[in-house]
């Protein structure tokens, strides 16, 4: 089964990277990068640019309108995706557990749909 | 010496590719390294078979082949890593001429199926290793079948062949003792492979590989090499049975069509009677088992002239005695099923409940769409609706949701057509 875990940043979170906790952070995630692809389980994943960078379309009275910038100040950013198939919803979950956002912001796990399919839905 | 058609190339390279590794393994240790020699022969005769012609003897061929290229990276290797003891070992490992024709290619073949299907291995690995090993398909094809990757696919078939490696086994046989457990993860992986075909056959997909009869082929082999195991006959009836439907489970647009709604005339008359063929006589000669009952059960509903005819007594006469054999919430799942049709559908809720109390079956999005299916026998629309929707947001198939979202959208057509058939259960 192929999950998605979602990473999520704090505005600071460039500053937590380059401060004392940071070279432990990296090191934690080069390890589990390093696991995962030993393990045939990561499928893929990307880090985004700073929010800053955003452009953000939105719908007005059903019409598409562009801006820059992301679409509402938030405390936390969507920063970054890792993409990995395992066994169990467990085994992503642990996966997300161990990446240095789950200590100071936030991961979600999500399944991915697939275009397969039972007759005995 | 003639120029083989593509595909009977291929069906022979796939059936010489266990073979040939056998037979290197067995001479020279080193599966790991065997391995890749053999694919790099395999690669060698389809590129030059179609235009050369077959070679009289296209198994030596390969050995031949596949057995140079092997001296060559031992060769290279050895120069690398300067130590003498891997020399060696290697030496005396080749040592003694076992005999190859006291073993004979059939043994090879099964000694290396217990191997890619060994229990240190994760079932990732266990399931790429034997389509690759025994299977004689590329880790490009494993890969597309599976929709990863080429590099995750080659670290997974890299990682099982370092276990493989480091667990020091020997190529033989496992020991009478342990054969009927090791046989059981055998079977379960093939299972593994046909169902993960089987489901994706819904998929957009259709240059993928055929994985559902990728594992009948080797299941089918397996069984030649042990028909009188009854769960082998039993796995492989249950395979042809569940296959002769594929013509007839999706429509044209991609949606998929319930066992009870199946244009049943679609169904692949001649596999379905070989599944019948087998599963009776395993039923009458082996030990009893669960593969054996699933296809009992598969062959009522394939024998069923419309699905009004299904026999749901029998079959909930068979599902009882699976979860006594083999408990498992599935199993019980589809249990309940046949209690609502052969009973009706209040019973059929009541046997769920206990069903629902199972933590293992917790969020399981079949759960609410059997629900669904009762409360719309029992004719409780609204509460089907909520149920149908229930299970299209916890499913992760895209076919399935659409499917349950479907049934729900028409529990709510004031003038609903009631005869709308319900989704049915397949075993």
């Amino acid at each position: 089964m192929k999950y998605m875990l979602l990473i999520y940043d704090r505005p600071d979170t460039r500053e937590l990277f380059s401060g004392p906790d940071g070279e432990a952070m990296r090191e934690q995630m080069d390890d589990l990068m390093a696991e995962l692809t030993a393990s045939g389980e990561l499928i893929g994943g990307e880090g985004l640019a700073d929010p800053a960078q955003t452009r953000s379309i939105r719908a007005q009275d059903g019409v598409p309108v562009v801006t820059d910038g992301p679409l509402a100040e938030a405390k936390e950013h969507f920063g970054g995706y890792l993409i990995v198939d395992c066994d169990t919803a467990e085994r992503a979950t642990e996966i997300a557990l161990r990446w240095p956002n789950a200590l100071f912001a936030s991961m979600e796990v999500r399944p991915i749909m697939n275009a397969g399919g039972g007759e005995d839905v | 010496m003639s120029s083989p058609e593509a595909g009977e190339l291929e069906d022979l390279l796939r059936r010489l590719a266990p073979q040939v590794l056998g037979a290197l393994v067995r001479r020279h240790g080193q599966f790991d390294a065997c391995e890749d020699a053999v694919q790099e022969a395999l690669i060698a005769a389809a590129r030059q078979w179609p235009s050369d012609g077959l070679p009289d003897h296209p198994r030596g061929w390969l050995i031949a082949v596949a057995t140079r290229r092997l001296v060559d990276e031992l060769r290279a290797e050895r120069s690398r890593r300067t130590r003498e003891d891997v020399v060696a070992d290697r030496e005396e490992r080749s040592g003694p001429a076992v005999g190859d024709a006291a073993m004979s290619a059939r043994d090879d073949a099964l000694i290396l199926l217990f191997m890619c299907c060994h229990p240190a291995l994760t079932s990732a690995s266990q399931i790429a290793l034997t389509l690759r090993a025994v299977g004689g398909l590329s880790t490009a094809e494993i890969a597309s079948a599976f929709l990863v990757p080429e590099a995750t696919m080659a670290q997974r078939i890299s990682r099982a062949k370092q276990t493989i490696k480091a667990s020091e086994m020997g190529f033989e046989l496992p020991p009478d003792d342990d054969r009927p457990e090791r046989l059981r993860a055998v079977r379960h992986v093939l299972y593994l492979v046909f169902n993960e075909g089987y489901m994706a056959t819904a998929g957009p997909d259709l240059q993928r590989v055929e994985l559902a009869e990728e594992a009948i082929r080797i299941t089918r082999m397996l069984h030649a090499m042990m028909p009188a195991d009854g769960e082998t006959t039993g796995l492989l009836a249950l395979m042809l049975l569940t296959h002769s439907r594929r013509a007839a489970r999706v429509a044209p647009d991609g949606a998929l069509i319930a066992l009870a709604d199946q244009d049943r005339s679609r169904w692949d008359r001649q596999s379905i009677d070989h599944g019948v063929a087998l599963v009776e006589r395993a039923l009458a000669t082996a030990a009893i088992g669960p593969y054996q009952l699933q296809a009992a059960i598969a062959a009522l509903h394939a024998e069923a002239r419309s699905a009004e005819e299904t026999d749901w007594h029998q079959i909930l006469g068979l599902y009882t005695l699976l979860v006594r054999i083999a408990p498992n919430p599935v199993f019980a799942l589809n249990r309940a099923v046949a209690v609502a049709m052969a009973k009706g559908p209040d019973a059929g809720l009541a046997e769920l409940a206990a069903v629902e109390s199972d933590d293992r079956m917790a969020g399981h999005h079949r759960v609410s769409a059997v629900r669904a299916h009762m409360l719309e026998l029992a004719g409780d629309r609204d509460a089907a609706a909520a149920a149908y929707r229930a299970a299209a947001r916890l499913t992760t198939s895209l076919p399935e949701r659409r499917y349950l979202e479907s049934r729900a959208a028409a529990m709510q057509t004031i003038e609903a057509d009631v005869e709308t058939p319900a989704p049915a259960p397949t075993p």
